[in-house]
């Protein structure tokens, strides 16, 4: 390169796992697309420029594209991972992407993760259960701020499915409940304001669909984008779901 | 046609919709809510500082009550705000926090004892009460006088919205995701419900409700660089404004917030200067004290963004591959403190930019941020001019941000709007008013003319292409429509959108097929958002003066006398290239704070005649009233309590102030 | 115990019947099953490797096993109740870990093709535990069938004949290399399964855990590979004395 300041772009090949159920032509295939590289390209951006330039039919889900909202979960080269917040600079230059795998496809990338996620948090009812009325002009009730912290330590779960997908468990049991589920549990086990008691949580999980369904593969633990200790969590519904199935 | 039946339907599943049908359901009403996508990935989650509301805990917020953020509230909005509304707002935020902490909202709690916090570029230690312990705490933000919002580190919308989101689930309230209202179904008069487009199938169905509810959030998207997510499109404003019927509010009233990651305009938050972060220009010198010597970092948004453009004009910004950029500095509050209180912001440096802020700067320029225009309604949340019709949150103008609003009150204003438009609603709905009695004929009609909107544009011959068309729109909206407009800038910006706006009746698609289809969901609503791009443009032309965002600098003065009113924008030609606007005055005679400077920025300003009228009202009150308690003065000067639903009506505890 | 009558918002989990206990207590089971056995191996691995110091070694070991050291006289009888025992454990461990093998080829397969893609240690581990207890529960059976039935054929010289003239050598190798593994990452599975270990950085902790893993796993194996070459090695030589028993020099007959 002569020019001073001109950068050399590497020039991509994405590969994406093609098939739209809606269409009964449709055959899943995989279909390479060339792209150049610009500099801080993320594959938000490689994916839309695909999209408007080579091909318009393409599906995929981008919401935020800050890594927040949990919408563009795939399949990076075999990874759950979020896509808007991955660089392709970390990637070679032969790129694979492919749907979520567990969850209902829609079509290309795009997958249903809001219906298995609505289904999961009904079956767990994943809210604050009390019949202690609150007088919104009321001062709130305490709580110790280290508590608060962990609390929000775990529900910090965007809900982007990359655990469930991650999981050879959910691969082979459809209605496993998965990392996000077991963690929800943790959430509100350990929030004062839900008064569920250990015994409303074994009803919820204590099965093999549950958290004795888990065997501990860990690969929800090391794929999930905001980092939640689900390993950790895991470990902890189960002792305390053992020690309820043993009284 | 398939129709669907039920009483209330809330279109937009963000923080401001799922309140909104939670209020409806709980009064025994049924609610469908529709949503672009799953309820939990609306941009409300995206919020990541704060949510204001007068609790008064932390010991930087002491003193703080319902008063201190109506001021706080109506000197950011530039005396634009509905002050009876404003006032509704502030006395409900306290509630909307509490409810949320019932609900499970992990909210940072105040730690009694010695902290060490960043003030001003200064470590100084406070020391927090005793008895505050365990109670909600709150943080600085831009334009407040006491610290006032509450957060969870910096997650607090998305803490916010799965609270709100579960609720919905545990009131067994259905979402219909993935579906798009493409069309109001109204006579005129009264508003029936929508024409909703199955994003996956395809398919079009007929939602047939006693009151439609739109909450679909902002419009960012229309300028290129924003901090918006990319489903923010306005759709539903823009179905409102094709009624012809509805009017939207101050829709030239757009906010740029100071610090988007630069190029990708993802949002670091408001919370960073909160914390005690710097503004650096590219000597690394920290300017904005020479600006704003008394607010500094955080004077309001506004301010702060038009201050950083100016010093970039100045020749003073960083210059970057992309361009030029000022730098943000959270450097100085340190490794424990980015990596506990501001997470986000670090993930985002690390996975967008490759950089760590606890020891980088982090290359800043403001980006568009908010929408204060929206549908117009009244304090009850209902359409001035279509009846059956409501709004609320983002989307809506029922008029509490005026020309500005303030970090952290508009996850406040979605929840607390969700909680009074609810309670409206559901009035509504208990009430004969209701009753509707369409014929199946106007439902037809309706869904006919939608579905061949959609062959046309699928058969249409036409050559334009959808992404070039909005790709030039948001170019001309960000360099034209921005931060400094001028009457020159505008007028060439609004000669191109109906230029634009012409040129995409004419798309033609290259994937012909009817079942989701990205290709086509950009062809048509690229034709709507062009119609909200005008009434921004368009707004903002024949608006000759500066109020809070709106900053021409033709005319940087703000101007009471001439323009303190609400611009009113219509579309009642379908084939109209520009709206029509009317204007709505405000009625300072009933302002409980008359228009004043606001604390920062440029002082000086035209007068409205009846200010001083209002001003000597005020004193006399004060003074009649002057051994009275703050509600007792507050009650003389303008009432509001009146207005409020009763289940949300009555004060606010504090440590101060305990309720009996 | 008392059961939560008061849940609200449509919980209604009281009015549900009481779910069974039986999935906890499995769970459970199967992991103190693998403790047990994982446990028992390291024993076994002491008793067996005492070839390596020495015939007498080995000698006094399972003498010591057969009482011969309480009671003053062997009774290979206590040998065979404490295979029943293992062998009963081997059996309820196997029996509940089926309950995790892929049920069917559709789910073989997916948990495969998983793997592939994932190229995840912990996963790919899974794997590996399913395919070495599937091995055991063949070789494993036939080595504990074996010890239950003939207690008292048990020493330096009758062990190192079955190896070598019995021909169970390549058994013992696949068998060695099977249990090492399983057991390895078995003990490394029951840390992160429960938390055991997990002090103030679990994830700092697994990766220690995951490296002493493999470090046992070495140990084990070098071990075990060294005793199986003396049992060879004295098989050999004494592959034309078969069903000689040992006696240890200047010690009186134990067999009478
Ligand atoms: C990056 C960022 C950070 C922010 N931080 C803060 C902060 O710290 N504090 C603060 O107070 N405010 C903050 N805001 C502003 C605040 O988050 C938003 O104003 C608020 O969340 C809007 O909520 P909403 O419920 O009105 O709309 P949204 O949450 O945007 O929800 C809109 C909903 O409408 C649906 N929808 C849209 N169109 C249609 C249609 N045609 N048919 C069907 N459904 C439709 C969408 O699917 C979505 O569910 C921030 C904004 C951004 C962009
Ligand atoms: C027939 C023989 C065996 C079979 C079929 C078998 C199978 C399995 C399987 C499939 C697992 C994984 C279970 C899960 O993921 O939940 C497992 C776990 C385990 N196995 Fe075995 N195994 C056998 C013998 C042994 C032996 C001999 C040992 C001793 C070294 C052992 C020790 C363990 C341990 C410690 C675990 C972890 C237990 C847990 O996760 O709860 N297993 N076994
Ligand atoms: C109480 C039960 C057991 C007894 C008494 C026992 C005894 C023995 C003895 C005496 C040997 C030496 C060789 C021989 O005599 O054939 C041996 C070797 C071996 N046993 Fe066992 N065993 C038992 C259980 C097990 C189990 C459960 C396993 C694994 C599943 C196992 C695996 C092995 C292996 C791999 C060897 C060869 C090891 C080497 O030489 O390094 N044994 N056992
Ligand atoms: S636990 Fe992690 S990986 Fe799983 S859904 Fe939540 S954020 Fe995603
Ligand atoms: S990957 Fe699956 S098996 Fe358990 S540890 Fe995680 S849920
Ligand atoms: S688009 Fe929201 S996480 Fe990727």
């Amino acid at each position: 390169m002569s020019e001073a300041g001109a950068t050399q772009h590497r020039q991509l090949k994405i590969s994406i796992l093609r098939y739209n159920p809606q269409d009964p032509n449709s055959e899943p295939h995989m279909q390479t697309f060339p792209l150049e590289e610009a500099d801080g390209m993320t594959l938000f951006i490689a994916l839309n420029e695909i999209r408007e330039k080579q091909d318009a039919s393409l599906q995929f889900d981008f919401v935020c594209r800050a890594g927040i909202c949990g919408s563009c979960g795939m399949l990076i080269n075999g990874r759950p991972g979020l896509a808007c917040r991955t660089l392709t600079m970390h990637l070679g230059e032969e790129i694979t992407l492919a749907p979520l795998p567990v969850f209902e496809l829609i079509g290309d990338l795009s997958v249903n993760t809001g219906k298995w996620m609505r289904a999961m948090s009904e079956r767990l009812e994943t809210w604050i259960h009390t019949n202690e009325a609150v007088d919104l002009r009321k001062m709130e009730e305490r709580m110790e701020p280290q508590l608060a912290e962990e609390i929000y330590e775990l529900d910090r779960c965007i809900e982007c499915g990359c655990c469930v997908a991650a999981c050879g468990t959910a691969r082979m049991r459809e209605d496993f409940v998965g990392a996000v589920g077991i963690n929800k549990i943790a959430r509100f086990k350990i929030d004062p304001r839900d008064k569920r008691t250990d015994e409303d949580f074994y009803e919820l999980v204590g099965d093999d669909d549950g958290v004795f369904g888990c065997m501990s593969l860990l690969g929800c633990h090391d794929v999930c984008p905001k980092e939640l200790p689900l390993q950790t969590q895991i470990a902890f519904v189960r002792r305390k779901m053992v020690r309820m199935g043993m009284k | 046609m398939n129709i669907i039946y039920t009483d209330v339907l809330v279109v937009g599943g963000g923080l401001a919709g799922l309140r909104a049908a939670i209020g409806a359901r709980r009064r025994g009403f049924e609610a469908v809510i529709l949503s672009l996508v799953p309820p939990k990935r609306s941009h409300s989650a995206a919020a990541q500082g704060g949510m204001q509301a007068s609790l008064g805990n932390a010991i930087k917020g002491e003193g703080d009550n319902e008063d201190v953020h109506f001021e706080d509230t109506v000197r950011g909005s530039d005396w634009g705000a509905d002050q009876q509304v404003v006032r509704m707002f502030v006395n409900t935020a306290p509630k909307a926090v509490r409810e949320l902490a019932a609900w499970g909202v992990p909210w940072n709690r105040v730690q009694r004892g010695d902290r060490e916090v960043v003030i001003n570029g200064q470590r100084v230690t406070i020391t927090e009460k005793d008895a505050a312990h365990g109670l909600i705490t709150a943080r600085d933000f831009g334009g407040t006088k006491k610290w006032r919002t509450c957060y969870t580190s910096d997650g607090t919308g998305h803490a916010m919205l799965f609270a709100m989101s579960d609720q919905a689930i545990a009131n067994s309230i259905p979402v219909h995701e993935r579906t798009e209202a493409i069309a109001l179904i109204h006579d005129g008069g009264r508003c029936f419900g929508a024409i909703v487009r199955n994003l996956v199938s395809g398919e079009l169905v007929a939602y047939l409700a006693r009151a439609t509810v739109i909450a679909t959030g902002g419009f960012g998207r229309v300028y290129r660089v924003t901090t918006n997510a990319v489903i923010n499109e306005g759709m539903g404003a823009a179905i409102a404004l094709e009624t012809g019927v509805a009017a939207l509010g101050n829709m030239e009233a757009v906010q740029f917030h100071p610090t988007g990651i630069f190029p990708a305009g993802i949002l670091v938050t408001e919370g960073c200067r909160g914390d005690g972060g710097l503004l650096l220009d590219g000597d690394r010198h920290r300017f904005m004290p020479d600006y704003e010597p008394e607010k500094k970092e955080l004077a309001s948004r506004d301010v702060v963004s038009r201050r950083m453009e100016q010093h970039i004009r100045a020749g003073k910004g960083a210059k970057g591959r992309f361009g030029e950029h000022v730098w943000l500095d959270i450097t100085i509050l340190g490794r424990a403190h980015v990596e506990k209180n501001l997470r986000e912001v670090k993930d985002i440096c690390n996975y967008f930019l490759g950089v760590d802020p606890a020891v980088d700067l982090v290359p800043v320029r403001p980006a568009q941020h908010y929408s204060m225009g929206g549908v117009r309604t009244n304090h009850t949340g209902q359409s001035q001019t279509l009846k059956g019709l409501f709004a609320c949150g983002e989307a809506a103008c029922w008029d509490m941000h005026g020309f500005n609003r303030l970090g952290g009150n508009s996850v406040a204003e979605t929840v607390v709007a969700g909680m009074i438009v609810g309670e409206f609603v559901a009035d509504f709905c208990a009430s004969p008013e209701s009753d509707i009695t369409i014929s199946t004929g106007l439902v037809r009609e309706f869904w006919e003319r939608e579905n061949a909107r959609i062959d046309a544009l699928i058969n249409s011959t036409g050559t334009e292409d959808a992404n070039v068309i909005k790709m030039r729109m948001q170019d001309l909206m960000t360099s034209n429509v921005g931060i400094f407009r001028t009457g020159d800038a505008l007028k060439a910006a609004v000669d191109e959108l109906q230029e634009l706006l012409i040129k995409s009746r004419n798309i033609g698609l290259r994937y012909k097929v009817k079942a989701s289809n990205p290709e086509l969901v950009t062809a048509y609503r690229v034709q709507k958002m062009l119609k909200l791009a005008l009434c921004v443009a368009y707004g903002a032309l024949q608006r000759t003066e500066s109020r809070g965002a709106h900053f021409r600098e033709d005319y940087p003065q703000r101007n009471d006398r001439d323009w303190l009113k609400r611009t009113l924008a219509t579309w009642p030609g379908e084939m109209d290239t520009l709206p029509t606007l009317n204007y709505e005055d405000l009625d300072i005679l009933n302002m409980e704070l008359p228009p004043g400077w606001r604390g920062y920025g440029a002082k000086d300003y035209i007068d409205h005649p009846d200010t001083a009228a209002r001003q000597a009202q005020i004193e006399e009150i004060k003074n009649s009233l002057a051994t009275a308690d703050r509600f007792a003065i507050q009650n003389a000067l303008m009432r509001f309590e009146h207005l409020l639903p009763e289940r949300f009506q009555g004060r606010n505890e504090r440590l101060g102030e305990i309720l009996s | 115990m008392s059961k939560s009558i008061d849940l609200v918002a449509g919980a209604g989990l009281r009015d549900k019947t009481r779910k069974s206990r039986l999935p906890a207590r499995l769970d459970f089971l199967q992991s103190a099953s693998g403790l047990f056995l994982a446990l028992f191996m390291w024993a076994h691995m002491i008793f067996v490797s005492s070839i390596l110091l020495g015939k007498d070694a080995m000698y006094t070991i399972t003498k010591m096993f057969e009482g011969y050291y309480v009671f003053g006289k062997s009774y290979p009888g206590l040998v065979s109740c404490v295979v029943a025992v293992v062998f009963f454990v081997f059996i309820v461990h196997a029996g509940l870990a089926l309950r995790k093998f892929p049920i069917n080829y559709r789910q073989y397969k997916l948990f495969r093709g998983h793997m592939k893609m994932m190229q995840h240690e912990d996963t790919s581990l899974w794997f590996v535990q399913v395919y070495t207890g599937f091995a055991m529960f063949f070789l494993g059976s036939v080595h504990l069938y074996i010890m239950l039935t003939h207690p008292d054929k048990i020493g330096p010289y009758a062990s190192a004949d079955r190896v070598w003239s019995d021909l169970m050598w390549p058994l013992y190798i696949l068998l060695l290399l099977a249990v090492e593994f399983h057991g390895g990452v078995g003990l490394y599975r029951l840390a992160v399964k429960w938390g055991w270990l997990e002090g103030k950085n679990p994830n700092e902790t697994r990766k220690k855990l995951k490296k002493a893993k493999w470090g046992i796993t070495i140990v084990l194996l070098t071990l075990g590979f060294l005793s199986l070459a003396a049992y060879i090695k004295i098989g050999i030589a004494h592959s034309d004395q078969v069903g000689e028993r040992y006696t240890p020099a200047g010690v009186e007959q134990p067999h009478q």
